[in-house]
């Protein structure tokens, strides 16, 4: 019988899947029992409780019978007996790629399940990581993983935007403590702590920057921030493709160890926590001669030390904590964050199932840039939803800017009357300084009331209710504010008046609010005009991602706060090389 | 420390610099088919030079794997920039491809009058081509150009990589 041919990609996988073996995945590719007892594990099973294409061990049987046709002496000689099957076409390696990128989040959780210790997370990586090197993925992870290999970092912050947001940062920090000591250190040599960041914090959300420069501040810490190798996340850990999680590790570690740092210490991040500190020494063959931190730890140690002190009245209401699968799973970050938690509020309420039990915001796994997969993502996120509803909490806190975006978007999806926020900012709100008037948010509250003062902003949202909120905040703040209750009137007014910044509502009847920022950035006569995205659907995250649009320099999610709004259109006004 | 080769007249030289930022008559961008500039280096592009440079490829459309087309550098210091269309992702018969691109290159920069010219490491990176086949190509493209009646005074290949760096460093010393 003639062998049926086989597409150069296939047989570029088959042989690749050959050279990534190791024991590890043999040992999951071979130990499963078919017991079935991680399928309940998996939160997008428990959303389609009737589709078995779900559930782990389905998932994992089409890779297992890839390795077992191809690497496993029984399939090779008796194929039908142990189902052991081939891949031949470029449409089979892309039905592949739906499963292990669209159905999964690499979460874990079946994983310390199965009595058998099959790891499918694991092999559900590398078979990513096979797709990958052939060149297929979703578009979003080929967007991201191409910043962070030629940018250095996974959101394409260039490196002017980046060192000018943290001088304004660092700015507003001096001005609020009333001292010049409280700046952020850049490239500072022989300190204790170099403080590494995820770029979400430069690009959407600056104000966890100076929080945490405050608590250092505060602690009288010797620290700095790095002007190169800054970005701790790593979408190698996502993408599956070890040799970016290297290269990105060692840009971190390198710097580290020319600036003579003492401890490297990585903001609030899952996945950035995982790579850098637990995989990223393996993919980069480092030696690594400093300590490694979570800032989750370092802010504990400064409590516990009598370095800073807290007032937790400052934080009230009901508090809830989401465990990170990378940070708490995967690297067992579950005490420490609960401990801080408590230091700094007064009302926590556990979620159950918690701990390595938790289930995932279903934001990981790169899952927030995959907008193909988001229907999929946030029927999945049912559960999570019921988690969260549960426990009656006003906030949830997640020591991960993954899970963060993740269950902004099932809060919104599911119509919770939930916030979510991050130890940083809860530690920086209940320090107490010597100068205690001065310790207010960052945010807008330390902005003079004329900042906006100068700048014409065009407001497009259909809501009444949000074009009041959005022009009253404006307004008080000095800025010249004209609105547009649709798309249309929008563009045409932002082709006659030529606003400095547009705000933009996703959800509009009439064109699409999405469409209308394709408008703004292909327009020519539009192009200048900074948009800053504000949005209530969460299938819209996707133009953070998309390839071929320049990412908005602004995206807030609704319902918005007012420091938060002023915050981020203070920073896209006045930071950055983003004018086109 | 630098490394460099005079080749007749011509130097090569390693250096570690953002390619988007460098002084020279035109550098190269390893473009896709469809030639939109995308994220990573296309967004410093479009970021730090301006839309203009978008604007021009959308007139020419598209271009195939070997070809490289000539655009200004909008804002950028650099004059301009050959948006070169190199093999990717295992792609069969990466090396030939690869060779072919950067000879493409090279014409490109003949018949607009470059003197200075910057390449990246074609293909290294996100790519996936092996940085020390990517070094092991271009090196010896580059050279054989240079041994012949050329305009080029001055070829940079930006690695900012340690990993980029190492082959092409390694490389480049060991040529005569
Ligand atoms: S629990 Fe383990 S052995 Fe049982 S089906 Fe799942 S992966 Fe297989
Ligand atoms: S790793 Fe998580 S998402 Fe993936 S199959 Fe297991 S439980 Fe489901």
């Amino acid at each position: 019988m003639a062998s049926r041919p086989r597409s150069y990609k296939a047989q570029k996988v088959i042989d690749r899947l050959g050279q990534k073996l190791n024991r590890q995945v043999v040992g999951s590719l071979a130990a499963c029992v078919h017991c079935g007892m991680c399928t309940e594990s998996c939160h997008y099973v428990l959303a389609n409780p009737d589709d078995p294409t779900f559930a782990p061990a389905y998932k994992a049987d089409r890779l297992r019978k890839l390795f077992k046709r191809h690497y496993d002496w029984t399939g090779r000689v008796l194929p039908w007996w142990v189902n052991a099957q081939s891949v031949y076409t470029d449409e089979e390696l892309q039905e592949l790629k739906d499963i292990v990128f669209g159905k999964c989040t690499n979460c874990r959780r079946c994983s310390v399940n199965c009595p058998m210790g099959v790891d499918f997370a694991t092999f559900n990586r590398m078979a990513r990581g096979l797709l990958v090197h052939v060149g297929i993925m979703p578009e979003g992870v080929a967007a991201v993983s191409k910043d962070q290999w030629e940018i250095g970092n996974q959101m394409g912050v260039l490196k002017e935007d980046y060192l000018e947001t943290v001088e304004w940062m660092s700015d507003e920090v001096v001005d609020e403590m009333g001292d010049d000591k409280a700046a952020i250190p850049m490239d500072k040599k022989d300190v204790n702590i170099v403080y590494t960041i995820n770029p979400r914090e430069i690009k959407y959300d600056p104000r966890t920057i100076a929080n945490a420069a405050k608590i250092f501040y505060a602690a009288g810490e010797s620290w700095t921030m790095p002007s190169e190798g800054w970005d701790m996340t790593n979408f190698g850990l996502f993408s599956g493709d070890d040799d970016l999680g290297g290269a990105v590790a060692r840009r971190v570690y390198d710097k580290v160890h020319d600036l003579n740092g003492k401890i490297l210490v990585m903001s609030e991040c899952g996945h950035g926590y995982r790579s850098t500190r637990c995989e990223g020494p393996n993919w980069a063959g480092y030696d690594i001669d400093f300590e490694m931190e979570s800032s989750v730890v370092t802010m504990l140690r400064y409590i516990k030390e009598g370095r800073i002190r807290v007032d937790k009245s400052k934080n009230p209401g009901a508090f809830t904590y989401h465990d990170s699968c990378n940070f708490a799973r995967s690297c067992g970050m579950f005490e420490e964050p609960r401990e801080l938690l408590n230091l700094v509020t007064n009302d926590f309420r556990e979620m159950y199932p918690n701990r390595a039990e938790n289930y995932c915001c279903t934001g990981g796994g790169g899952a927030m840039s995959m907008a193909e997969y988001t229907p999929q993502r946030l029927k999945s996120a049912k559960v999570k939803a019921d988690q969260l509803r549960a426990t009656g909490a006003k906030y949830v806190v997640t020591s991960c800017h993954n899970c963060e975006d993740g269950l902004n978007d099932l809060i919104k999806h599911y119509k919770l009357d939930m916030e979510v926020t991050q130890l940083v900012n809860l530690v920086a709100e209940a320090l107490i300084v010597d100068k205690k008037e001065a310790v207010a948010e960052v945010a807008a509250k330390a902005a003079p009331a004329a900042e906006l003062a100068g700048y014409t902003i065009l407001v497009v949202d259909d809501e009444p209710d949000m074009r009041e909120f959005l022009t009253t905040v404006l307004e008080d703040n000095g800025a010249t504010v004209l609105t547009a209750a649709d798309g249309d009137l929008g563009l045409e007014m932002a082709r006659t008046h030529k606003p400095d910044l547009m705000t933009l509502d996703l959800s509009m009847p009439g064109t699409d609010g999405a469409k209308v920022y394709e408008t703004m950035r292909k327009e020519h006569d539009l192009k200048g005009i900074k948009v800053c995205v504000v949005t209530g659907k969460p299938e819209l995250r996707k133009l953070i991602y998309d390839r071929d649009i320049q990412r908005p320099e602004g995206y807030l999610d609704k319902p918005i706060a007012e420091d938060s709004l002023l915050l981020n259109l203070r920073k896209i006004l006045e930071v950055g090389s983003e004018k086109s | 420390m630098t490394v460099e080769k005079k080749f007749n007249e011509t130097v090569l030289r390693l250096v570690d610099e953002d390619i988007t930022l460098m002084d020279v008559d035109a550098f190269v961008f390893y473009a896709r088919t469809d030639l939109q500039l995308g994220t990573g280096i296309g967004n410093a592009i479009t970021m730090r030079g301006g839309p203009g440079v978008q604007e021009e490829l959308d007139k020419i459309g598209t271009a195939q794997v070997g070809q490289a087309v000539l655009t200004s550098a909008g804002k950028l210091k650099a004059k301009n920039i050959i948006h070169a269309v190199g093999p990717t992702f295992q792609e069969a018969d990466t090396e030939s491809k690869l060779q072919k691109t950067t000879v493409a290159v090279l014409a490109a920069a003949e018949k607009n009058q470059v003197q200075k010219l910057a390449f990246p490491p074609m293909g290294s990176g996100f790519y996936g081509i092996a940085p020390d086949q990517s070094a092991q190509v271009m090196l010896a493209t580059i050279s054989a150009h240079l041994k012949n009646k050329t305009g080029l005074k001055e070829v940079f290949i930006c690695a900012r990589d340690p990993r980029d760096m190492k082959p092409f460093s390694a490389r480049l010393q060991a040529m005569s």
